[in-house]
């Protein structure tokens, strides 16, 4: 019975956000075995994951080209400088659920690689998630398919925001909630990160609108996004990492002390 | 013991990367706990099924949803094995592997449909989605009877002759 007590426990901190400390996937023994399991899976899409790095790097070339190589200065000090706005570090995916209701990933690299918790997820096709918790040298993530996660989104080319959410059935559609009634909505509009979002940099791909509804007798649109990236297969991510953050979040609490 | 790792194992490596239409994984390892032998201490049987379910809790994230389902089904057992096997069960010195391969069905069957109800309410843990519950139960159970008929007639038929 007290086992059952424990299991119960265990399953009840597990829903709530960052308050699930014991099991999980990112201690030394689980994730290597997760690692191992990668390396094997790895060979049967190699030729798939090279592929889309390959189109990846065609596509930064192509940005870098176009902006200037003398923005960011020469290659060794931008890779070692703490004064870029973003930190990038490359990850593979060891782990990835899609199929329950609330989904984490775990990410090969930990905390001696600089990964802290609340650092955002992307691919190069869109967001991933959020880290959750960092262990030495596996991480996991929050997957964007979670009923915990509340992301801030906005339409791209407009200033229209509102949250992401996921109703946990389509893995590849989302819903964008709370948004205006008089918001220009248009199916096929881009779905982009919104700039309040810390924990992303601006301008990160999410979706395009795939359909949109009022709800709430008309006062809000409730939108379902279809995803650009696709979660159930997931090979390379990026784990962001904004320089920025500490103060926005100093200066966000400052104007709310203010108000009251 | 040998049972034990290699479903384990074979849950992890195999199982859980299977994804069939998309979402159903085939929960072997609960083969474990339905096979333990009868005659057992029952604080030891409890105890490992609850290290097995943590293990699997651990590998994919899931809080402690499987070691309660898998506590349950434990705790349970003895009930299941009345119900299929009548009263006398325990006299009969009943090795669950050799018995008749309809009886032995029948307690797959609920034996499966106990640990994923539990195991599946514990993951959404959201009693509106009482039908999303039911759908994943009906599915990865149909789906685990099958994995476990087919390593039943692969394995099983060995220890019967």
């Amino acid at each position: 019975m007290s086992l059952m007590t424990l299991a119960l426990v265990f399953t009840i901190q597990s829903h709530s956000y960052h308050y699930n400390a014991f099991v999980h996937s990112t201690g030394n023994i689980t994730g290597s075995f997760l690692s191992t399991r990668n390396h094997i899976y790895d060979y049967l899409n190699l030729a798939d994951e090279n592929e889309r790095l390959r189109k990846e790097n065609a596509l930064l070339r192509m940005k870098s080209l176009s902006t200037g190589d003398t923005l960011l200065g020469d290659e060794t000090t931008f890779l070692f400088s703490e004064d870029v706005p973003y930190r990038v570090f490359p990850a593979r995916v060891i782990k990835n659920d899609y199929s329950k209701r609330d989904n984490f990933l775990t990410l090969d690299i930990g905390s001696e690689q600089g990964v802290k918790e609340d650092m955002g997820v992307i691919t190069t096709d869109g967001i991933v998630g959020i880290i959750d918790i960092s262990n030495k040298r596996f991480s996991r993530v929050i997957s964007i398919l979670n009923s915990e996660i509340s992301l801030n989104a906005q339409i791209k080319g407009s200033n229209i925001i509102g949250s992401l959410t996921w109703d946990g059935k389509d893995p590849y559609i989302m819903s964008l909630v709370d948004v205006p009634r008089l918001a220009q909505v248009t199916k096929g509009d881009t779905i982009i990160t919104g700039r309040q979002s810390t924990t992303f940099p601006p301008d990160v791909l999410i979706g395009t609108i795939k359909s949109a509804q009022l709800v709430e007798n008309g006062s809000r649109y409730q939108i379902e996004v279809t995803l650009f990236n696709d979660m159930t297969d997931l090979g390379t991510a990026y784990v962001i990492k904004n320089r920025d953050k500490k103060a926005l979040t100093i200066i966000d609490t400052l104007t709310v002390r203010n108000d009251e | 013991m040998l049972r034990f790792i290699g479903l384990l194992l074979l849950q992890i490596f195999v199982m859980d990367q299977v994804y069939f239409l998309g979402y159903i994984c085939p929960l072997v390892y609960m083969l474990f706990i339905v096979l333990y032998p009868v005659e057992n201490n029952r604080w030891s049987f409890l105890l490992i099924a609850f290290m097995l379910g943590v293990i699997v809790d651990t590998f994919q994230d899931t809080g402690g949803a499987h070691a309660a389902a898998a506590v349950t089904l434990a705790f349970f057992r003895p009930v299941l094995l009345k119900l299929v096997y009548g009263q006398g069960y325990l006299t009969k010195n009943l090795k669950i592997i050799k018995s008749p391969i309809d009886r032995f069905l029948l307690l797959l069957a609920l034996a499966v449909l106990l640990h994923h109800l539990v195991l599946f309410l514990l993951v959404y843990f959201n009693l509106s989605q009482i039908l999303q519950v039911l759908q994943m139960t009906l599915y990865t159970g149909i789906s685990t009877l099958f994995v476990a008929v087919v390593l039943f007639v692969l394995f099983g038929l060995r220890g019967r002759s």
